[in-house]
């Protein structure tokens, strides 16, 4: 089925070189969801793409084509760009390495696209942590593994305060009388912290990523995300990472 | 099957070269067989031996057949500043303007977490140990202005920064000669941003 899609609002994800002056692009469009694209000749000299299809960039794009791969035909760049540096640039590509592995092609979520462009913003605004935190929960949502942060899964009762939570991916949240320092129990006072996003104190906010790292990495099938390893590295470079 | 097969396989060797397709590659190969036999014998044997020999500068990473490149072992270049590029063309490209008389590293590549290129395909390993053999004053981070190349940069900036070296990002901004009306908003935002006293 040939497709022509006029002036969409995206981002672009990742490119990569392909043969010897075009390039292949990992779209994220609001209403047609994560698109594969190649520009041709965008890295020649004469190039109308030139220094436009950057990862951060609003962009409306025009495509066309009837198979997988869709031939980029039109790229304008669309109110400001988000101007990453430092840390906010290894966050954003966090952030463009999880919609990678955890959208379906041609699965539109406006919600999501909606949240990614809020994201920037807060990354660009030096707020890495709330900001990754709270889009990891939207991800979630959008997806259809939304946490469910304020009912206990085995007895619906409503999470309090002061008791402790054990989070199983699968069940959510059950209560537990053991609060030894395990990786998967949760004091009650942080999950409503989350739940009503208000994520002020450091102790919700750790426990907030804690919470939502176990959630994410049971999507990806616990497979590691290549932008953590850089993280990772930054902090003790060049050590293997286990 | 139009041509024999040495032909064929002349011409399908010609295209493993960027910007040659089969029509090039048929150009080329009837070209080198009806009217220069001898440079293309020339051309085949200064290319094996190319390949076998050249190999990377043990300082900078960059093609040379020798231990260490022209460049690194050129003693009357500035000792005090290091230029840091991705690819050996990005080497010539700043030594053509002239106007850079320090060493080099080439990283024969960037950074790239979702290409699942870390900093040890970039040789950091070796970019330590030159900063510790011979330490520069100053470090130029010269990487692509993409999204890889500035997150390699940040990379590097953290690590050379804890060795007490200075350490600078080349400019980015409207080009010479160029009209603001045609510059991409993104280089002008940039240039704005960035924009330097007078």
């Amino acid at each position: 089925m040939h497709q022509t899609i006029l002036l969409q609002p995206s981002y672009i994800l990742h490119t990569r070189p392909y043969r010897d002056t075009s390039l292949l692009l990992e779209i994220f469009s609001r209403d047609h969801g994560r698109i594969n694209a190649v520009a041709r000749s965008a890295r020649g000299p004469k190039s109308r793409f030139k220094g436009m299809l950057q990862q951060f960039v609003p962009l409306v794009l025009s495509w066309q084509g009837r198979t997988e791969l869709m031939n980029l035909t039109v790229a304008e760049s669309y109110g400001i760009s988000h101007y990453l540096t430092g840390e906010a640039l290894l966050c954003g590509i966090y952030l463009n390495e999880l919609l990678m592995r955890l959208l379906h092609r041609h699965d539109a979520h406006p919600g999501l696209f909606a949240a990614y462009q809020q994201a920037l913003i807060g990354l660009q605004q030096q707020q890495q942590q709330i900001t990754l935190r709270l889009f990891e929960k939207r991800l979630l949502i959008e997806l259809g593994y939304a946490l469910q942060l304020d009912k206990d899964a085995s007895t619906g009762m409503d999470i309090m305060l002061e008791q402790y939570y054990y989070f199983d991916p699968i069940q959510g949240l059950i209560s537990c009388a053991n609060h030894a320092s395990k990786k998967n129990i949760f004091r009650g006072e942080s999950l409503l912290a989350l739940h009503y996003e208000e994520l002020t104190d450091r102790e919700h906010l750790r426990d907030a990523k804690r919470l939502l790292r176990l959630a994410v990495m049971s999507l990806l099938d616990n497979k590691p995300l290549k932008s953590r390893e850089l993280f990772l590295y930054q902090l003790f470079p060049l050590k293997k990472q286990e | 099957m139009i041509f024999s097969p040495l032909i064929d396989q002349l011409i399908m060797a010609l295209r493993c070269l960027p910007g040659v397709g089969p029509k090039s590659a048929q150009r080329m190969a009837f070209h080198i067989l009806e009217r220069e036999r001898s440079s293309g014998l020339n051309l085949a044997k200064i290319l094996e031996t190319a390949i076998m020999q050249v190999k990377h500068c043990q300082r900078c990473r960059t093609l040379s057949e020798t231990t260490l490149c022209n460049l690194c072992a050129n003693l009357n270049r500035d000792q005090s500043l290091l230029c840091i590029v991705e690819t050996p063309a990005d080497v010539i490209a700043i030594e053509q303007t002239g106007s850079y008389r320090g060493y080099y590293f080439v990283l024969l590549g960037r950074l790239s977490p979702l290409d699942g290129i870390g900093p040890e395909e970039l040789g950091l390993d070796q970019l330590l140990k030159n900063l510790t053999e011979h330490p520069p004053q100053e470090v130029i981070l010269a990487t692509n202005p993409t999204v890889e190349g500035e997150a390699t940069a940040h990379y590097l900036a953290e690590i050379i920064k804890q060795r007490n070296i200075n350490t600078s990002r080349i400019a980015h901004g409207v080009p010479l000669g160029g009209e603001l009306e045609f510059v991409d908003g993104n280089t002008l935002a940039r240039a704005l941003t960035e924009r330097s006293e007078v």
